[in-house]
């Protein structure tokens, strides 16, 4: 029935044009340009040299690789404790925390920069606090600093992880525990040995989640350093906006390095979780 | 039963520690926005002067009116194009599901700033249509909500048998493509409305997109938060708690609906 | 001319032949079953019917129209689906109007129609609910209304039963039956359940890996099956080859192949040394029994001569239960025997 291809060919169209025109053709345009000259249009490694060797970028990327690490093992490790006391607390406080974790889950980027300069600001709420009562904790917290920064990162990490990790926790049975307790482990050896494993890659593949999520996190940043504090996002958008000319095989080189360290963590964390996934059921 | 108990009190304690540190910047703002006076430790002299002004505000009230539109343009254009992707697969190229998934997951994984620049390069210097910021802008809109309308719109699918539906309607003299819109979408209802609603928490949220695509033509709420933070913090604590719940209310229906599918 | 006609129908899947060339003929308002295992090709063959899929090769004629490139909604065919698939988000009077509302039918005419094909399958009261309202046999009750009310030329049913438990199972068959009669209408059902198809079909065509294996009726293909694989699939017929019969039974047969019901053997105590209870037409058997099941009112028992087993049904009386290793007779009348 050659009709009834067509139509469905003609109902495939839309889509592919949408993703061809708004996905597929720019992202390999950025990938393109990161390899030939803005002027001449040559084959150049030439912005890739640049990308490695100027402080200025390399200091992005070690920013963001760092900032994203520990804002995302910060966060797991929380977001591990919080799934799992959820899951043990299954009266009114576990619905509660479920539910915030829900709403904050959506509350990033400016209004939560915003939230945190309110609270540890040059003249935060905070702040203030710590002066009147001599907390040189908080009087001297500088909130717009790498540690500033991961606090902020951290606080829209643990809803996502523990939202990504809580169906996870639902996986390991009950019966297990009641197993193991028969086999005379205690929790935290039945944790070791059974719990943990069998999570591994839950958190793994959620680790990985959390650490594109803060690499690419950019109005969070933005709000808060302006361009004080060198990264990868802010970088690859100074690139293309709010200059006079578009450079675009610089931001394409940005590009292609900060995909490719995304892409690079997730090779790892799967490399990683594939022992833990031997007995797994596929 | 002492150590159950103990176990119990132990995890109530982390839920409520973690809690606390999510929510504490939060709670001040909210306070913030009701106090004209909060440098020291105590807050004095409430006042909903904030709300009054930012309510009087035309250019508040334009900012949300921008965001809703763009809002609904993007998810109608993106449900339509999801759905009638999801027939043709289904009925005629089911080998080019995984294609369609791994389209669909890029844009969860590279998010906003790649996409939006990328975008940008490719059709700011054209001499056509394309290079009308707005369209621009609700392309990439289109894109970042795909992982989230797809997903859902597909998930929702599993718990209908589309195809024996289809030939059902068929046998009774229907044509594929209205028994797709007639017997099969209504029964997707509640997994559109759930998935837009997701997207709507997105689009709300964003502030990449708009800023790096729309140049300056489109002030959408997070951009205008974003300039009033840096004149009047007290006002801007007022659009913030404004934002958050809308954002929470979003949240708060997309929950609902989704335990509404899994008693289902 | 029969009412529907197959010519040769053959239907490929990529490499793999489903249907090897079928032939067969329907005449107007019997109801047929397809009979066979699944993989026979029996539900394809259905839906070649219906053109929810198309023949590789062949025809169908149906009422003297060749319809093999027909599309399915123009055959007016009506289907019933295994799985019922009602459209969730409509009562059932809207499921049952939406083809008549397809046809575009004055609204009056629609409503009249449905009414009475909800009374004719017993849903009048449910006219108002949603599938999911529904037990499992009124949804089929309505699923079956929905084909009707067309009036389509022809009722398929594709394992329309399968996911009924067996008690209601039985009631619908019947009304199924009932309808199919009441309305005249011409039906074809397909089922892997040699006993709904003995009670419901005009005719039994039993298929087998992409053939036609028999065609009869219900008391034909039970008391004479053609082949072997008909003998065991429709009796549960015991199936000796010549050099069994011989050494078991002790008669020299004719034919390669041997098929005898299980409930035709009778089995008598076996004390020491007693003498084989042979007459006249009958021959005997000395076995063990192995195993003794019950099948409601029916005992089945594995029985094992030598090195064959033989399967007997005995009606379940208490004074007459055999034990697992009690040594038995077996009498077996000649004329019961079948030769394949």
């Amino acid at each position: 029935m050659k009709k009834k291809k067509i139509v469905c060919l003609a109902a495939l169209l839309p889509f592919l044009l949408l993703a061809v025109m708004y996905e597929l053709l720019p992202l390999a345009m950025v990938v393109v340009d990161s390899f030939r000259n803005d002027v001449t249009g040559k084959g150049s490694l030439g912005y890739y040299r640049i990308v490695f060797t100027k402080l200025l970028y390399t200091k992005a990327i070690t920013n963001s690789i760092r900032i994203s690490l520990i804002s995302a093992l910060i966060g797991i490790v929380i977001a591990f404790f919080g799934a799992k006391a959820a899951q043990e607390q299954k009266g009114k406080l576990g619905t509660v925390f479920a539910t915030v974790m829900n709403m904050v889950s959506n509350f990033a980027g400016i209004p939560l920069a915003f939230a945190y300069m309110i609270l540890l600001g040059n003249a935060g709420v905070m702040v203030q606090f710590g002066k009147a009562f001599g907390i040189s904790a908080l009087a001297d917290f500088n909130l717009y600093s790498r540690n500033g920064m991961s606090l902020i990162y951290v606080s829209f990490q643990i809803p996502l992880a523990t939202l990504l990790l809580m169906p996870a926790f639902d996986g390991v049975r009950k019966e297990w525990k009641e197993a193991a307790t028969m086999l005379g482990a205690k929790e935290s050896v039945f944790w070791r040995k059974v719990g943990i494993p069998v999570l591994m890659p839950g958190i793994l593949s959620t680790f990985s989640v959390l650490f594109a999520n803060a690499l690419a996190a950019y109005a969070t940043a933005y709000a808060l350093m302006m361009n004080s504090l060198s990264l990868l996002p802010i970088q690859i958008a100074g690139c293309y906006v709010g200059e006079v000319k578009i450079q675009k095989g610089l931001g394409g080189a940005l590009s292609v390095v900060m995909m490719a360290i995304m892409v690079l963590m997730i090779l790892l964390t799967n490399a990683l979780a594939r022992p833990f996934q031997k007995g797994a059921r596929r | 039963m002492k150590e159950k108990g103990r176990k119990q009190n132990g995890s109530a304690a982390v839920l409520i520690l973690i809690l606390i540190y999510l929510l504490i910047p939060l709670a001040a703002c909210i306070v913030y926005s009701l106090f004209a006076d909060w440098t020291g430790i105590i807050p004095r002299g409430f006042t909903l002067e904030a709300y009054r002004s930012i309510s009087m505000s035309e250019a508040f009230w334009q900012a949300l009116l921008e965001t809703v539109l763009l809002c609904a343009a993007p998810i109608a254009v993106t449900i339509l194009v999801v759905l009638l992707a999801i027939y043709a697969v289904v009925v005629y190229f089911p080998g080019l599901e995984k294609y369609a998934q791994i389209i669909c997951m890029i844009p969860y994984t590279i998010q906003g700033v790649i996409l939006s620049v990328s975008i940008l390069s490719l059709y700011v210097g054209s001499k056509s249509f394309l290079s009308n910021r707005l369209l621009m802008l609700v392309g990439a809109y289109c894109v970042i909500i795909l992982p989230y309308i797809y997903q859902g719109i597909r998930n929702s699918c599993r718990a209908i048998d589309m195809t024996t539906l289809l030939e059902a309607a068929e046998m009774l003299g229907s044509s594929r493509l209205y028994a797709f819109f007639r017997v099969v979408v209504p029964n997707l209802m509640h997994g559109i409305i759930v998935s837009s609603l997701l997207a709507v928490g997105i689009i709300f949220g964003d502030y990449v997109l708009v800023r790096n695509l729309s140049g300056s033509t489109v002030t959408n709420i997070q951009i205008y938060l974003y300039q009033a933070m840096k004149s009047d913090s007290m006002k801007s604590s007022a659009v913030f708690v404004m934002i958050m719940l809308v954002t929470f209310l979003i949240a708060a229906l997309v929950m609902a609906g989704q335990s509404r599918e899994r008693k289902k | 001319m029969a009412y529907i006609e197959f010519h040769n129908v053959k239907k490929s899947f990529g490499k793999n032949e489903v249907l090897k060339g079928i032939t067969l003929e329907v005449e107007k308002g019997e109801l047929v079953t397809l009979l066979g295992p699944s993989g026979c090709g029996k539900s394809t063959l259905l839906r070649c019917l219906s053109g929810l899929e198309e023949v590789t090769e062949g025809q169908i004629i149906l009422d003297g129209k060749d319809i093999t490139g027909v599309e399915p909604r123009k055959r007016n065919i009506g289907m019933v689906f295994q799985h019922y698939s009602l459209f969730p988000n409509m009562t059932v009077e809207q499921n049952v109007a939406f083809g008549l509302k397809l046809k575009k039918e004055p609204v009056e005419q629609i409503r009249e129609s449905v009414r009475g094909i909800l009374d004719t399958v017993g849903l009048a009261a449910q006219a108002g609910q949603y599938p999911s309202q529904l037990s499992g046999g009124q949804q089929q009750r309505a699923a079956l209304a929905r084909a009707l009310v067309t009036r389509p030329k022809v009722l398929l049913l594709d394992e329309p039963l399968s996911a009924i438990d067996a008690l209601l199972r039985h009631n619908l068959q019947v009304e199924i039956r009932r309808i199919q009669k009441e309305l005249g209408i011409t039906a074809i059902f397909v089922t892997h359940d040699q006993d709904e198809a003995m009670v419901m079909s005009d005719t039994i065509h039993l298929m087998y890996q992409g053939r036609m294996e028999q065609s009869g009726t219900p008391t034909q293909m039970y008391t004479h099956p053609a082949t072997r694989f008909a003998a065991s699939f429709i009796g549960h017929y015991n199936v000796l080859s010549r050099k069994e019969m011989e050494t078991v039974f002790g008669v020299k047969t004719e034919s390669e192949m041997t098929a005898f019901r299980p409930e035709v053997v009778s089995m008598k105590g076996r004390e020491e040394r007693g003498e084989a209870p042979k007459d006249a037409g009958n021959c005997c058997a000395a076995g063990i029994v192995t195993s003794g099941l019950s099948h409601g009112n029916i005992l089945r028992y594995t029985v094992r001569c030598g090195s064959v087993q033989v399967d007997v049904d005995a009606l379940f009386r208490s004074d007459r239960i055999w034990k697992e290793g009690q040594e038995v007779w077996l009498t077996l009348a000649e004329r019961d025997c079948i030769s394949l």
